[in-house]
This record gives C-alpha cells, structure tokens and sequence, in this order.
C-alpha cells in the first residue's frame, strides 16, 4: 500500500486501537471530532518521522493539559499524583511513537522510523498534509495529521 | 526466570511489566535497560533468561543488540516488543533468531499468545 490510499477511516482505527489498548483499556474513550476545531491555548506536538521508500511524518497535537491527562492515563497515576515534564515527554512521544509506527506499516514496507520528539512549538514543516483527523479523546481534541515530506 | 526489557521509553518499560503482570507474569523477575547498548552490559555481565526488547532505540537498536548477543556467542533469547512490524521486519527478526515480535499496541493477550508457546 502507498500513502495515497491511507484514508481518514484508516487512521482513526489506528489511533483508535492504540488508545484503546494502551491508554485507555478499553474502545470508546476515543472518537471523531464533531464540529468545528478549538484553538489550543498551550499546545503540545509529538512526531515521528518515516524515512525510506516514502518519506514522511506522524504527528499528534493537542493542548497541554490534555497531554497531561493522557500521560496520566497511560502511567495509570490518580489525578492527585504528580507527573513530572520527562514522564509527560516520554508518554506522548511514545503515544506518536505507536501512532506513527501503525501508519508507516500501512504505507510502506521498508524504511525506518525514527525516534520521537516533543515539542511545545509547532513545527513549520515544508511537507505536504495527506491526512488529517480530528479526535475527541474524553471530550478533548487531538488531531493526528500525517506529511509526506519532500 | 530473570527477564530484562530494554526499551528506551521509560514510560514504555513501565507499560511492558503491567502487561506482562496482567498476562500472569507476575512472578517473572525484571530488570532494565534504557538501550540495546545497556542491554547488551548485562547480557555479558548477568544474562537474563530472556530479553524483550524495543527495535528503535538510541546507541544501539533492537536488531543490532540481538546480532551482538549472537555474535557474541551469548546463549539468551530475544524477543521484540516493537511499535511497527511489517514483513520486513518480521522476516530480519526470524533471520536473526528472534523468538518473536509483539507489535504495539499490544494487550495482556498478544503477550501470552507469543510468550506462551516459547516457554511451553
């Protein structure tokens, strides 16, 4: 398969799957996005990039108390517990991580995938958008935008 | 049995061992590394009983710690528990002698169904 025929269905069984199984324990917490996107006040963006036969990028994005909560979500922490910045790093670079390496088995078959990174400031990439889909994790929005970069 | 996860996702490793908890692994005991480089000091200083082992990792990868331990003449088996597994994969990790790989995201039951036959 080729990026060209990743569809929106495709990655929101993607995101859906690795929510289900790794944040949240069971399907549903996870949906599409109904109406129109809230700007975020205090983003956050995690990425992986696919390097090889087709070369691009995943991306999550999302506001940073959302991140918060997802980290929590994935380390199992009560509301009350503390999270520290590299546990919030780390849980949602590996949430992209997870994410991004589900995408690149859909649109190619050989190449790497590298290493996640986490990023207050959203990156001005010179790639081109092939998808984008807006998400409703608990109410809250997070999108997940696949490039093809150049 | 002595199993090390080597992972350079602390959060990673930490979701690995309630999985293996869940899946009934509860009496296994774990230690870690943060990369295929750690990992590999101490399969050569202490070698575990198994390793379970990220592909993508800094300093060292998952498939490179795997031919080291092979190379080595080290006898420890190796599974991967990695976020892609396409066919390519998959066929460099049977080529290298990998038990198996375990795709994330993966639940309680991927783990027992590639653990269990192994340890049968």
């Amino acid at each position: 398969m080729t990026a060209t025929l990743l569809t929106s269905g495709l990655v929101l069984s993607v995101a859906e799957e690795v929510f289900a199984a790794l944040v949240d324990g069971e399907e549903g917490k996870l949906t599409p996005w109904i109406g129109a996107p809230v700007p975020f006040a205090e983003p956050v963006v995690a990425w992986v990039d696919l390097a090889g036969e087709w070369s691009g990028r995943a991306v999550l994005l999302t506001e940073r108390s959302t991140a918060d909560d997802l980290a929590r979500a994935l380390l199992r922490l009560d509301p009350s517990e503390a999270l520290g910045d590299e546990d919030l790093v780390d849980a949602f670079g590996e949430i992209a991580n997870v994410v991004g390496g589900n995408i690149k088995s859909i649109v190619a078959t050989n190449g790497d995938l590298g290493l996640p990174q986490v990023s207050t400031t959203i990156q001005d990439v010179s790639g081109t958008v092939i998808e984008e889909v807006l998400l409703s994790w608990r109410g809250r929005l997070m999108i997940v935008r696949v490039l093809h970069l150049p | 049995m002595r199993v090390l996860i080597a992972d350079d996702s602390r959060v990673m490793r930490q979701i690995v061992i309630r999985t293996l908890r869940q899946a009934g692994y509860d009496w296994w005991e774990i230690t870690e590394a943060e990369d295929g480089a750690a990992a590999l000091g101490v399969v050569r200083s202490d070698p575990p009983d198994l390793v379970l082992s990220d592909w993508n990792m800094p300093e060292m990868t998952g498939i490179e710690l795997l031919r080291a331990i092979n190379a080595e003449g080290h006898d420890v088996p190796l599974g991967f528990v990695t976020s892609e597994g396409s066919p390519e994969m998959r066929a460099m990790a049977d080529q290298e002698g990998a038990l198996f790989l375990i795709a994330k995201p993966f639940t309680a039951e991927s783990f027992r169904d590639a653990i269990e036959p192994v340890l049968a």
